[in-house]
């Protein structure tokens, strides 16, 4: 707190002391250290003690300062004094707040003065963060907002536009810097505060409308996704309990002006599209066919365009507009025309490029226009994709009934038009987005709908095939994506560490694509049923993700392992792959050593300490295993070809047997045990009992197999690693038997006998059995005094 | 703040509550942590097991014995809406993710409803349970519903399946539409109750009990048995560990047993090791926790608390006890409703940052079923979405992290404003000239202003070509004065060099004379020494020799004299 006061203390110092012509310089450290005071500057200020007192007086003479640097005569005066309320307000909160109508006052006042754009735009900010900041508190609402809100709107929307006197409408100003900084800051205030906007919003519909209309300077996309998201807005305003009308309205107009304008767009060629609303049947306009292309004044009032680029831009900026709709947040509950976006997008996506034949044309229009046409329709299709995403994105799950038909439009689209690098992105990304409401139900015709999406996925995201490829491919082009494809297949299956050395190209690199893609195969692997992709498909993929090296896509690889056919060998996994790139990473980490998911016990209920040593024990088996581990976790519910030992470490024996050099004897094992029939439970107490400790010793010739190097250091671990069961299996010889029997029954379901055969087996060859029982047995009894 | 609730239901009994805050009370809103007290209740409902579902927006209640589901607002506190079905409903869940948009319902009949909430569409599947659906569960990933009925069979319906307007391309054309595509058949009597696990993987299983007192556990994606447990009574309900780890099961004698998956430690998962499948596994006795008191009646139904170390079950007797899931036993009652309870669904915690919870839109009002024939696939072409579906809710702001970070934004979040922002406006103030610009802009309209700036521009330019003219032509009379005085220094030069010249030619004049005069004196004076030694007799040569001498040595001095001087 002292150190605070002392740095108050210097603000006010520099403020007062130094010349204001060179305050700017300082202002950043100024404000730096004005937020680090915020514990002091909002703490409510009593008079009591006087060190209180003294810091009120300081934040008093600061508030003045700077109130009156707002009203200061020079440029250099008015901006520091902008920053440095900024950072007031931020640390200062209610406190500050409550104080700081002179600041509001003096901030609107510069909106009105001929000072720099950057102190303009820095006021426009820091008012609208004052109005933001007081919305928590209606009495500063009352006192702050309410009277000067009004006055900021009239003062920004004077920076941007002219309003003729007679007019309630207004004209926009051209090349002015302050619409982004504006609009932003009527988005962020106008669902808080819609009654004072109401006023104001004729004059800021008529500004949109200027900037989404506009056809011939083009406003940047972030301009006008702003503008967009404001027009939306716009029915926070409506009169009481009218706003979801108002909505429902603007985004009907919306669709009917896309309906409108499409029709002039698309009238080269013969829609086959019928509507299911039977309102837009009926909805054939006569057209000048002699005239250029073009539309007058639409259902949202926007101006008239003239010619087939502006006319397709004005569809990719109302199919903008649209998604805007659904992402932009509602004043309350709205009614979502599903069926009427939809209707609209089967339309837009039912006119495609023409793979094969020619296309039916309207005879009236010239060839030159429907080229014309033609070529743009990627961009109109990848503007509604687009839409579809932002969609999908809005319902999540709600979008499960209309989900397959949205897909359904998506793979048509692509199956045309997938030379366009937007069109591949914009399909890639609805995929994605409907894998999760739709994957795991797919069928397998389902999922090999998808396999020309996966395939161009994988080919976008592998290096361009090499030069001597690409030279033979290229007098080619309409064959090319395949005829490669085959030609990089062949080439990596034959030598695959040779290609990604040599690629390092740099060709232009479409990061927006690449991510698309990658994200396309994370989904697919993750809720597909990976037995649904055919086997050539999935190793594409694979091949791919290793060769990108996609952490991502890497996991969900392995998280999905490959589900191999009846009788086909081993199931493979790319995990090698994995643990070689991102051998630190956490994930992999967790992948490859899990941590049991035991439920621990609390404390007392089974002795804390022991159940921690063997947590931590635990661990260490875990890294004594490692090398193996890949193998135990790609096995991970891979039907095994022989059945395995039904006894507890058998586990560990089975997995070490593709690595031990004693496998011909475990083979042999298991081979007995396929011989003998399976007497499923063992009911019989003592007689398991009996069982178990035979068992024990089948164990233990075993495990020298497992650590071959180290033979000790391995039955020490594993002893500890199996507490629960070894414990009964080794106390058998003693009298406690019996006190361990409850908790030893959930684990003595085996039928044992075929273990004793094994062990017999085992112990006959195994030189080392002899030793290592004992061996074992030490560390169990611990336990199992400990356990008394 | 950080709060956890949960709900109960109870069903109707002749007993009347103790406190009338109780009175006609069906379902109780608990918090349960940090203080236990009761945070709202909803009136008149009567409900049977697994007949409640609660959605963040509503409460959705089956009554007992009637075809009718109570709809409670959770944000008005009210009965919102009492919808009507066809037939009697036996168990209730939602689907829809987190929204809980869809509600799914099993009839007396056997057959599953769904229902749209937000559009009011309405689905029937066939009537393929034998006996009335008592259990119903959907997956986390919200794309399959598992059912089971008193006819000992679990289905698994494809959600996509029986919602989809346009029905996906599939191998199961031999069936009829609307039915299972998997059933479960090996309970040899009635479903009790049914878990799902929590993951939205391809491996996350599915527990169900059945009163012919065992719990399997097993795969709903390939519908393969994992384990089957021997219980040592029926089990009454059933929940699973948040964690999947184990599962808890309830008793008609009120006690608790919990069933660890992982009691033995092996190196593959216990549940997917198919060495295990086919074996039975009886949990030990030691695992039951017993009731308190013999009094409290069958649990009815149980639930975990978020981080999963608490039990609460609901029992007959209308007390809901907690249970230590560590310590294995029981803790403490935590409410007593009187009636039996039912139903008990802890609500995630208030206060988690969650991000993957956060709401992107709500819904206010439910869209009830309706009956009209337009939604339904007969009246429209197939495969097509008609035009008056729509989707009624309420679009949420989204949270700061999900919208893209712009100028605008970036400066609004933070402490004054980023640095990039206060550098600009250095470099503009620096640049900033105050004087250029007087305040008179106030008064003058654009257009003039634009009119001005133009015509200023235009006489600005002119200015800078006639500065341009003006400072070539004083460039170049600069360069010709030079010149010409250049030109007359050089003269100037000339002129002093030519005098310099004619002095030296003069003295080499008077040089030369002297010169001369003086060869002119010697000779004379040879001429004169030759005659007087050939008048004196003497060979006169020899003199002149001599004379050559002494010349020679004069001629060189005087020689000297003359380098000398010139």
């Amino acid at each position: 707190m002292s150190y605070m006061a002392m740095s108050l203390h210097a603000v006010n110092h520099r403020l007062t002391n130094i010349p204001v012509k060179q305050l700017p310089p300082l202002a950043s450290c100024l404000a730096a250290s004005l937020s680090n005071c915020g514990e002091l500057l909002s703490t409510p200020q009593s008079q009591k003690s006087k060190s209180d007192s003294d810091n009120a007086v300081q934040v008093h003479k600061l508030m003045t300062r700077l109130a009156s640097l707002l009203q200061d005569r020079s440029v250099e005066g008015r901006w520091t004094a902008v920053v440095l309320v900024k950072a007031l307000v931020e640390a200062g909160q209610w406190e500050v707040l409550r104080g700081c109508e002179p600041f509001v006052r003096g901030l609107i006042g510069i909106l009105n003065k001929p000072d720099p754009v950057s102190t303009k735009k820095m006021s426009i900010i820091t008012l609208t963060r004052i109005f933001h900041l007081t919305y928590q508190y209606p009495t500063l609402v009352r006192e702050i907002t309410t009277p000067s809100l009004p006055g900021f709107i009239t003062a920004a929307l004077n920076l941007i536009s002219i309003k003729p006197s007679s007019e309630p409408t207004r004209k926009l100003k051209p090349n002015t810097p302050f619409v982004d900084i504006v609009l932003n800051a009527f988005a962020e205030l106008i669902a808080r505060h819609p009654t004072i906007f109401r006023p104001f919003t004729a004059q800021i519909h008529s500004v949109l409308q200027a900037i989404i209309g506009s056809t011939e300077p083009t406003y940047p996309e972030s301009v006008l996704e702003i503008a967009q998201q404001l027009f939306v807005s716009l029915h926070n305003c409506a009169p009481k309990n009218t706003s979801g009308e108002e909505w429902k309205n603007a985004c009907r107009m919306t669709i009917a002006s896309i309906h409108a304008t499409s029709s002039y767009v698309l009238r080269a060629v013969v829609e086959q599209w019928e509507s299911v609303d039977p309102a837009l049947r009926q909805l054939s306009m006569p057209q000048n066919y002699s005239q250029e292309v073009g539309n007058g004044p639409d259902a949202l009032g926007l101006s008239s365009w003239q010619g087939l680029p502006a006319g397709v831009s004005r569809l990719v900026v109302l199919l903008r507009m649209l998604s805007k709709y659904l992402d932009t947040a509602t004043a309350s509950t709205v009614i979502i025309p599903l069926g009427s976006i939809l209707d609209l997008c089967a339309r837009l996506n039912m006119v495609t490029y023409p793979s094969d034949g020619e296309i039916q044309a309207n005879q009236q229009i010239g060839r030159a226009e429907r080229e014309h046409l033609l070529t743009e329709l990627p961009r109109i299709h990848a503007a509604c994709l687009r839409l579809l995403v932002d969609l999908v994105k809005a319902f999540g799950t709600a979008v499960i009934p209309v989900a397959q038909t949205i897909l359904e439009q998506a793979l048509w689209v692509f199956r045309a038009e997938k030379f366009s690098r937007e069109v591949r992105t914009a399909v890639y990304d609805l995929v994605r987005v409907l894998l999760p409401h739709m994957g795991p139900c797919m069928t397998k015709q389902g999922v090999s709908s998808l396999t020309a999406v996966l395939r161009t996925c994988c080919h976008d995201l592998l290096p361009p095939p090499s030069n001597q490829a690409a030279a033979t491919e290229k007098p080619d082009p309409k064959s090319k994506s395949k005829a490669s494809q085959a030609t990089v297949n062949a080439d990596s299956f034959l030598n695959p560490g040779l290609k990604p050395g040599r690629q390092l190209s740099s060709s232009p690199t479409f990061a927006n694509l690449k991510q698309a893609s990658s994200e396309l195969l994370v989904a697919v692997l993750s809720h597909t049923s990976t037995e649904l992709i055919t086997p050539a498909l999935r190793a594409e993929i694979d091949r791919t993700i290793i060769i990108t090296s996609d952490k991502n896509a890497m996991l969900a690889s392995v998280l999905n392992p490959f589900a191999n056919m009846q009788g086909r060998g081993v199931g493979t996994s790319i995990m090698p792959f994995l643990a070689r790139s991102y051998s630190t990473e956490m994930e992999v980490e967790a992948l490859i050593r899990p941590r049991m998911p035991v439920l621990m016990n609390g404390p007392g209920a089974n002795g804390y300490s022991v159940a921690d040593d063997d947590d931590e024990e635990e661990e260490e088996t875990d890294a004594v295993l490692a090398p193996q581990a890949p193998t135990e976790t790609s096995g991970f519910l891979k039907p095994s070809a022989t059945p395995s030992l039904h006894q507890d470490m058998m586990d560990v024996e089975m997995t070490s047997s593709s690595s031990s050099p004693s496998l011909n004897k475990r083979s042999y094992a298991q081979e007995t045990e396929v011989q003998s029939p399976a007497r499923s439970i063992a009911t019989e107490g003592a007689q398991s009992k009996k069982v178990r400790v035979e068992s024990e010793e089948t164990k233990a010739p075993a495990q020298p197999s497992l650590g071959a190097a180290s033979p000790a250091t391995f039955t020490g671990t594993a002893a500890i690693s199996v507490p629960a069961s070894s414990i009964t299996a080794t106390a058998a010889p003693k009298p406690v038997v019996s006190t361990t029997g409850p908790s030893a029954s959930s684990s003595v379901t085996a039928p044992q006998p075929r273990a004793v055969a094994a062990a017999a087996e085992t112990a006959g060859d195994d030189d080392s059995d002899d030793e290592m029982p004992t061996l074992n047995i030490d560390p169990d009894t611990d336990d199992e005094e400990e356990d008394e | 703040m950080l709060s956890e609730c949960f709900i109960a239901s109870t069903a109707a009994s002749g007993k009347t509550p103790a406190s009338a805050s109780l009175r006609d009370v069906g379902i109780c809103v608990h918090e349960f942590q940090p203080t236990l007290n009761l945070r709202s209740t909803f009136k008149k409902s009567s409900t049977a097991a697994n007949c409640l579902a609660v959605s963040p927006s509503h409460v959705f209640a089956a009554q007992s014995e009637k075809a009718i589901v109570h709809v409670y607002s959770r944000e008005k506190g009210n009965q919102e809406a009492t919808v009507p079905f066809p037939e009697r409903i036996r168990s209730i869940a939602l689907a829809g993710g987190k929204n809980g948009d869809v509600v799914v319902l099993g009839t007396e009949g056997g057959r599953l409803i769904l229902w749209e909430t937000c559009t009011g569409r309405q689905i029937a599947t066939t009537a393929s349970h034998l006996r009335p659906v008592t259990s119903l569960v959907v997956d986390p990933t919200s794309n399959f519903i598992l059912s089971g009925s008193s006819d000992a069979s679990i289905h698994v319906w494809s959600l996509v399946d029986l919602l989809s307007f346009t029905k996906p391309p599939s191998g199961r054309d031999r069936q009829a539409p609307n039915s299972p595509i998997r059933t479960f058949s090996n309970h040899r009597a009635a479903i009790t109750s049914i878990a799902v696990g929590h993951s939205a993987g391809r491996y996350n299983i599915a527990v169900s009990i059945a009163e012919d007192s065992t719990a399997i556990a097993w795969d709903y994606r390939t519908g393969r048995l994992l384990r089957t447990f021997l219980l040592s009574a029926n089990a009454t309900c059933l929940t699973l560990d948040p964690v999947d780890r184990a599962f808890y099961v309830g008793y008609a004698d009120g006690s608790i047993q919990s069933v660890d998956f992982y009691k033995n430690q092996s190196i593959q998962h216990p549940l997917h090791d198919p060495s295990l499948h086919s074996t039975p596994v009886q949990p030990s006795a030691e695992d039951r926790w017993a009731p308190p008191s013999a009094d409290s009646g069958a649990a009815h139904t149980l639930t975990l608390s978020y981080d999963g170390m608490t039990l609460l079950s609901g029992h007959q007797n209308g007390k809901v006890l907690s249970w230590n899931v560590g310590r294995k036993k029981y803790a403490s009652t935590v409410a007593d409703y009187t009636h039996p309870i039912t139903n008990l669904i802890m609500l995630p915690p208030t206060g988690l940052s969650s991000p993957s919870r956060d709401l992107t839109r709500m819904s206010h009002t439910i869209v009830k079923p309706r009956y009209d024939h337009t939604l339904s696939e007969s009246s429209q072409p197939a495969g097509t979405v008609p035009a008056d579906y729509t989707f009624g809710t309420h679009l949420l702001p989204a949270t700061a992290s999900t919208s893209r970070p712009n100028q605008f934004t970036s400066a609004f979040t933070h402490a004054y404003f980023p640095e990039s922002m206060l550098e600009e406006g250095l470099a503009e103030l620096a640049a900033f000239d105050p004087g250029s610009t007087p305040g008179s802009s106030s008064g003058i309209t654009d257009e003039e202003a634009c009119a001005k700036d133009a015509q200023i521009a235009q006489l600005a330019g002119d200015l800078a070509v006639l500065q341009k003219k003006a400072s070539i032509h004083a460039t170049a009379r600069q360069a010709t004065t030079d010149e010409v005085t250049q030109l007359r220094a050089d003269v100037a030069h000339l002129h002093d060099y030519i005098n310099e010249l004619h002095g030296k030619q003069a003295q080499a004049q008077r040089e030369k004379i002297r010169r001369q005069a003086r060869k002119e004196a010697r000779e004379t004076r040879r001429r004169e020494a030759w005659f007087a030694a050939e008048k004196k007799g003497r060979k006169g040569d020899a003199v002149l020799t001599k004379m050559d001498a002494e010349d020679t040595v004069m001629t060189s001095d005087t020689d000297d004299q003359s380098s000398d001087e010139q």
